[in-house]
């Protein structure tokens, strides 16, 4: 009988998975044992960090997105529909065009969704990059910023231990901001805020996720006149007297208010009734090793939607992926998993508009920071122009 | 990582100087010691040198020629990857199935793929046919 793995979601982590398995499983997929399916609401594929490069006007969306199809083997079956129920112990999703599709194994690489609207004030009057049109929204405000205060905020689940969408990113922006409005001539006439919660996963009072590099970011941000705030957790934001609010009692004024906002999972996950998250968040219950969603052997969980304490990013999927695809096969050819994911994250952040680092970590180890270079830089260019459309297809 | 969460005070910035570093100076110690060799037969000038060389590449790449470099990197790559997998995908097919008579091919073409694939090809080579006019050229 045929086996039928589902894959679920048209980001990196559905994508390159996809491709994996198919790799993975040739043998028994050309003998019709196995059938590889992705679903997605989307033909096209995003490649999501070069949102933020939007915001400066460094990339135009025709850059940014190819088909789906164009990055998927032939052997994949691809669907353009949207799962709005997954039932894990009947092993089947109900999809937006009222089909049933039942599994023997699913991946769930539903990716997570910015939610502004969870801190009162904050869709009105702040400003983000993790989607298309808010980072469009956001270009244009900083190409008519000519002068004032902009206030940055990053906001984490309140599911403890769980990080924000891209762990550097903030960090990353801010340098952007501040290299920006160099180039523009206008940086002395502008005030850069950056703050920090009081609780970032499992340190308070800090500057970043991971104590390393807290400790090298102030001497960084005082070099380039970047003003920073640590114990900055925002409660509400008043639109229209552009005051932030945190929850430990501080008001903050500003003129523009750039975010990472809360994020959740997406509207079928969360009504899965599997999360056990805080804040209806919908982070599902991942095995940290096998990344098995847990009491469902046969479902696993990647991305964004896991509840692991590592970063929400395509570099952390990149290590997941070849984990999946071996404990399938393992699983089917073996009857049990093979292989375990060590929390590898690697990344090439980008410092500034030009500069570059590159970094990794695990579950055991924390980034190492080290200089940032021109040739991190060019790095990071070459991944975000092609390299990164060679990752989706499975070849890196 | 531990499970708690880990007060974090607000250090003073004291940044000490790689230099006085002890390990820096090992490390440094070490590293002489491996090119001694090389730097006595004067054989760490070729690397100088090409370091040197890799440095005016690095000074000389910039947006513009990253994004030129990755276009045609991922032009090449892409197309070599879908023409692979259609070859594989193609005999994996074909493997299994008896070959079709004269007739089965026509009725081959009346799947939809296979026209849109007859059809990329033939405008495939009338975009070469195009590409090889002489033009006039003596």
């Amino acid at each position: 009988m045929t086996k039928h793995i589902l894959i679920v979601g048209g980001g990196i982590g559905g994508t390159m998975t996809a491709n994996s398995i198919v790799a993975k499983l040739y043998p028994e997929i050309l003998r019709g044992q196995v059938k590889v399916t992705l679903l997605s609401d989307s033909p096209w594929h995003y490649y999501k960090p070069a949102f933020m490069y939007v915001a400066f006007d460094m990339f135009f969306e025709g850059e940014l997105r190819r088909k789906q199809r164009s990055l998927l083997r032939p052997e994949i079956e691809f669907s353009v529909d949207k799962v709005q129920n997954f039932d894990f112990a009947g092993s089947t999703v109900k999809t937006a065009s009222g089909k049933t599709i039942g599994y023997d194994y699913i991946v769930v690489s539903t990716g997570c969704l910015p939610a502004p609207e969870r801190i009162p004030g904050l869709k009105e009057a702040g400003d983000y990059f993790y989607q298309y049109a808010p980072a469009r929204q956001l270009a244009e405000k900083l190409r008519n910023f000519e002068k004032g205060r902009i206030f940055i905020t990053v906001n984490f689940p309140k599911t403890p231990n769980v990080p924000h969408q891209c762990g550097i990113a903030p960090m990353e922006t801010t340098l952007m901001v501040d290299e920006y409005l160099r180039r523009k001539g206008v940086r002395d006439q502008c005030e850069i805020v950056y703050t920090y919660p009081t609780v970032s996963q499992l340190l308070r009072n800090c500057l970043f996720l991971q104590k390393e590099v807290c400790d090298v970011l102030p001497p960084v941000f005082e070099s380039k006149d970047i003003k920073y705030q640590r114990s900055f957790t925002l409660a509400s934001v008043d639109a229209e007297k552009k005051i932030a609010v945190s929850e430990e009692g501080n008001e903050e004024n500003f003129d523009l208010l750039m975010c990472t906002p809360p994020i959740r999972a997406v509207d079928a996950v969360l009504e899965s009734g599997i999360s056990q998250a805080p804040n209806n968040e919908g982070w599902l219950p991942t095995d940290r090793k096998t990344l098995q969603l847990e009491g469902y052997p046969n479902a696993y969980v990647m991305g964004d939607t896991v509840d692991l304490p590592i970063s929400k990013a395509g570099g952390s999927c990149h290590n997941q992926c070849p984990v999946i695809a071996n404990n399938i096969a393992g699983d089917m050819r073996l009857g049990r998993t093979v292989d375990e994911y060590d929390g590898k994250v690697q990344a090439v952040a980008q410092m500034g508009l030009e500069a570059g680092m590159p970094l990794w970590y695990d579950y055991d180890e924390d980034v190492h920071p080290t200089p940032p270079t021109k040739v991190g830089g060019l790095l990071r260019k070459a991944f975000n122009r092609g390299i990164y459309w060679s990752v989706a297809r499975g070849i890196i | 990582m531990s499970e708690t969460v880990m007060d974090m005070p607000e250090a003073p910035n004291a940044k000490r100087l790689a230099i006085l570093d002890e390990a820096t100076e090992q490390g440094v110690m070490d590293l002489l010691e491996k090119i001694a060799p090389l730097l006595q037969g004067r054989r760490f000038d070729n690397i100088v040198d090409l370091a040197s060389l890799a440095s005016d590449g690095v000074d000389m790449f910039d947006d513009a020629m990253v994004q030129k470099l990755m276009k045609a990197y991922e032009e090449a790559v892409g197309a070599a990857w879908a023409v692979g997998n259609a070859a594989r995908f193609a005999a994996a097919q074909t493997a299994s199935s008896p070959v079709p008579s004269l007739f089965g091919i026509l009725r081959l073409a009346g799947d939809e793929d296979v026209r849109r694939g007859l059809h990329f090809a033939l405008t495939f080579l009338s975009v070469l046919g195009r590409q090889m006019k002489d033009d006039g050229v003596e």
